[in-house]
């Protein structure tokens, strides 16, 4: 094998002639495939600390250390469906959102500085910024408890193996906003001492056994029924800086009140308060890079091409 | 690359069973008897380092973590080259990060020969190895025939796409590097990409034997560089070689050897597209082959 092509050496003909058709096959084929993928111009949400989009796409260097470091591991790497940028590294805020833990861990382990290393806290962060995209469909403005409407839903769809999760998620919310009458009732209900996250499990298993009709009573007297959908907010993991506030509006048409989540400028985009939003399509969404100059100036989408 | 017979050299030896430079042997390679010693321990070592890139993450072990393009062994950063090299000429910016991950790379290669890397790490050159046999079998029932490229090409890959990285601003390669795409997947799971590595490979089995590492892969030329000054080597020993030539017959880079055995000019095989990848050694009965280090075994 070897010796038969040291004997003919390949001439400089044929060199140049195949040499050049590799070269441009693989730029024209390269130039296929990315170009219409390019032109898609769609941003996605980038981990914490990422540069500017153009920047950060040249000096990542796709090694995914950022994802192996990720304690609720919400990066993912982009494959060729998520367009230009295979192997960088991206956030689906609906499957889940970053929670800016402290130290940063992506950042720390980010060889290239593609997450910028000068960012330490989450809060100075600049992923994007949280845009209510379905006011319809918000149960704030729509002036619905989030737990009521949640377990409504559950009720409606019957129980199946997905919707146990759904009820240890409703339950574990629930507990915490009881108040201390409400315990008694349920420490009654339950024959149990304690209702808390220990012995969530056996309040859980008590409610398959009979049906969810007690607790939707129950809800239907909760005393926080009446308090609207607060989920994005109480999420979210700069909640003491406030990014979202409720503001009581009045719709001028029909004089009727409401009430408008408002994000503020402290919001980073970290996109928890879509993970959790409790409606079926998220009434609250990342944008991602979208600065709050920008949203002021009344954009609510940003491109690629944008700086 | 031309053997025309050089009589001067010829004369010089002494020995007899050395047929003397240029000359190809006129036993045919004879099939030697299966002894597979070091390429049964690179592979092992190949499947360790990769399936410890997997565990570090799947297991969270956190020995080596990342993957071939960029990894921390305990916390120290490494950085494939050429993958470094595209990063500082497309964002233009020297970060000390790359900086020290190439300097690590450069140190560990340096004391492991360099483009071993390809051999003894590299994933994609494992699943090439495999697709090789297939092409070999498939040549031997005349089914298809084997077309060469001009090894050359890798350099003008190097350059070429250092230049799109200048150009573009982008890491243009790093999209469609086979061995990060592999390395990827070994860590993070199957992607579309892999269909570019699976038609890579079915293209080297029908068309062009291993053709990817000889002839196109731009990574490897980083190691390559490091593989030159290296002192690990292949060894030749003149006296005990009966210039059977097989060790040829089965090299994984064409014509490194020549300079050893047929020119007889070198005692280490110096070529920088060399792998270290022992089989060579394997195949030897003669014992004319072995690994040493250029400048220690003299001082010893």
């Amino acid at each position: 094998m070897t010796e038969k092509e040291s004997k003919r050496p390949i001439s400089r003909r044929k060199f140049l002639k195949t040499s050049t058709l590799v070269v441009t096959g693989t730029v024209i084929a390269y130039g296929a495939v990315s170009v219409p993928l390019l032109k898609r111009n769609r941003l996605l949400l980038r981990p914490p600390g990422a540069l500017d989009e153009d920047t950060f796409l040249a000096s990542c260097i796709k090694c995914g250390q950022c994802l192996q470091v990720c304690p609720p591991q919400v990066i993912k790497l982009a494959g060729i469906s998520q367009g230009f940028g295979i192997g960088t590294p991206y956030i689906i805020p609906r499957e889940g959102g970053c929670i800016l833990c402290s130290g940063l861990p992506c950042v720390l382990a980010c060889p290239t500085g593609s997450l910028a290393h000068d960012l330490s806290l989450g809060k100075d962060a600049e992923m994007g910024l949280a845009v209510i995209t379905n006011p319809d469909t918000c149960l704030s403005v729509l002036g619905v408890n989030d737990l009521v409407y949640r377990l409504e839903n559950l009720e409606k769809r019957k129980t199946s193996s997905s919707d146990q999760t759904a009820l240890k998620e409703i339950l574990t919310s629930l507990i915490k906003r009881l108040t201390e009458d409400e315990i008694k009732v349920w420490q009654r209900k339950f024959s149990l001492p304690e209702i808390s996250d220990k012995t969530l499990l056996k309040i859980q298993k008590q409610l398959e056994n009979s049906d969810l009709k007690w607790i939707i009573n129950f809800v239907g007297s909760f005393s926080q029924a009446q308090k609207t959908c607060q989920v994005c907010l109480e999420e979210c993991p700069l909640k003491d800086e406030k990014p979202i506030v409720f503001v009581k509006r009045t719709n001028p048409g029909t004089g009727q009140k409401y009430v408008w989540p408002s994000v503020r400028k402290t919001c980073v985009g970290c996109g928890v308060c879509e993970e959790k939003c409790p409606t079926p399509v998220t009434s609250i969404k990342i944008i991602p890079r979208l600065k709050w100059s920008e949203k002021q100036a009344g954009n609510q989408t940003r491109k690629n091409n944008q700086t | 690359m031309k053997n025309t017979p050089d009589k001067k050299d010829k004369k010089q030896e002494k020995v007899k069973t050395f047929k003397g430079p240029g000359l190809r042997s006129q036993n045919s390679p004879q099939p030697g008897h299966a002894k597979h010693k070091w390429r049964n321990i690179r592979w092992a070592v190949l499947l360790f380092f990769n399936l410890l890139f997997f565990a570090s993450f799947f297991f969270d072990i956190q020995i080596l973590e990342g993957t071939l393009s960029g990894s921390r062994l305990l916390g120290f950063h490494m950085i494939d080259p050429l993958a470094a090299f595209q990063v500082i000429l497309a964002s233009k910016v020297i970060m000390v990060n790359l900086v020290i991950g190439v300097v690590t790379i450069f140190l560990i290669y340096l004391m492991f020969g360099g483009r071993s890397f390809c051999s003894w790490i590299c994933p994609y050159h494992w699943l090439a190895e495999l697709g090789e046999k297939i092409h070999q079998i498939l040549k031997k029932k005349k089914i298809i025939k084997n077309h060469a490229f001009d090894p050359k090409i890798r350099y003008y890959f190097y350059g070429f796409f250092l230049l799109l990285a200048l150009i573009t601003g982008y890491t243009v390669f790093e999209t469609v590097n086979p061995v990060a795409i592999i390395s990827r997947f070994i860590v993070y799971g199957p992607s579309l990409m892999l269909i570019w590595v699976m038609a890579l490979l079915i293209f080297e089995i029908l068309y062009s034997r291993r053709a990817w590492c000889r002839y196109f892969c731009p990574v490897g030329v980083s190691y390559q560089l490091i593989g030159l000054m290296s002192p690990l080597r292949i060894k030749w020993d003149k006296e005990s070689c009966s210039n059977c030539k097989r060790c040829q017959s089965v090299c994984l880079a064409p014509l490194v050897l020549t300079d050893c055995v047929n020119k007889g000019k070198s005692e280490y095989v110096n070529s920088s597209l060399c792998t270290r990848c022992g089989l060579c050694v394997d195949i030897c009965d003669d014992k004319a082959l072995s690994y040493g280090v250029k400048y220690l075994d003299k001082i010893i």
